[in-house]
């Protein structure tokens, strides 16, 4: 476990003992000291640690791991292990082009205002589908919504690679329509967790 | 235990009966990185710790 989230339980426990010993003891409230103690025990330190929580489970909501810990996103997780270079996820995990511990997060979050809160609303939907719906194939999980490029160009705006690349520039509309959203990237980059077609494939094996 | 019958000290006695059980279910949930975990963690935690807070919120306005 780490040290935060290790401190986060240290402090949520001392907050349970001292709110048990005002439980235990409630006319040590009578006295002016006795309601300060209550007030800290019984409102601030509650509130506190709840953020606190919630903010390291936000955090931790980001990782790889915790998008892969349902069995049903296992094949999601392989494809980014696929060796080959045209496979965009696989080549931006394995290259380190997105965080590799939090892989999943970096090109499916939502960079718009509140974004992160609709996935997080996504995030719920899939957890009831997972624990109390009929779950679908791996191959037939679809988007809520069309890829936006915006989630590309928190990026690669503004990079070399991008805005020089010669496909990019080919035509002088073309990087207006891409930047604009009217040209999805993933209409030339379009080999994204192919799992029909990855069966079989060969896989990167991550040097310790 | 038993409620205290003072009806102030009942209400804080409630009221930390049931934040120390959300702040149990977090502290449990910690543990965890899992979706499940989360969910417990934002549902079932969060709702009895505001539970707690409410109730000590409202014996501070109560009469007696």
């Amino acid at each position: 476990m780490p040290l935060a989230t290790s401190l986060i339980v240290g402090l949520v426990l001392f907050s349970a003992v001292l709110i048990g010993v005002l439980v235990a003891r409630p006319s040590v409230t009578i006295s002016r000291d006795g309601k300060i103690l209550a007030f800290v025990g019984l409102f601030i330190l509650p509130i506190f640690c709840g953020l606190l929580g919630f903010a390291s489970e936000l955090d931790r909501s980001k990782t790889t791991a915790f998008c892969l810990s349902c069995h049903i996103m296992e094949p999601f997780g392989k494809s980014l292990y696929v060796d080959d270079p045209s496979h965009v996820p696989a080549a931006h995990f394995q290259n380190h082009r997105v965080p590799a511990d939090e892989a999943c997060y970096s090109c499916h979050t939502n960079y718009a205002m509140f974004g992160r809160l609709k996935v997080k609303m996504y995030g719920l939907k899939h957890v009831y589908v997972y624990y109390f719906g009929h779950q679908p194939a791996p191959e037939d999980i679809k988007l809520y919504e069309p890829f936006n490029n915006r989630e590309c160009l928190h990026c690669h705006l503004g990079a070399r690679s991008f805005e020089e690349g010669v496909m990019h520039n080919a035509d002088p509309a073309t990087l207006t329509a891409i930047k604009s959203n009217q040209l999805s990237c993933l209409s030339c980059h379009d080999v994204a967790h192919d799992l029909v077609h990855m069966k079989g494939a060969k896989l990167w094996k991550e040097s310790k | 235990m038993m409620l205290s019958s003072n009806p102030l000290e009942k209400r804080l006695q409630l009221a930390g009966i049931f934040l120390i059980a959300g702040l149990l279910v977090e502290a449990i949930c910690l543990f965890w990185a899992l979706p499940i975990t989360f969910v417990i963690f934002a549902m079932l935690g969060g709702f009895l710790m505001l539970v707690g807070l409410a109730i000590f919120l409202y014996s501070l306005i109560s009469k007696t």
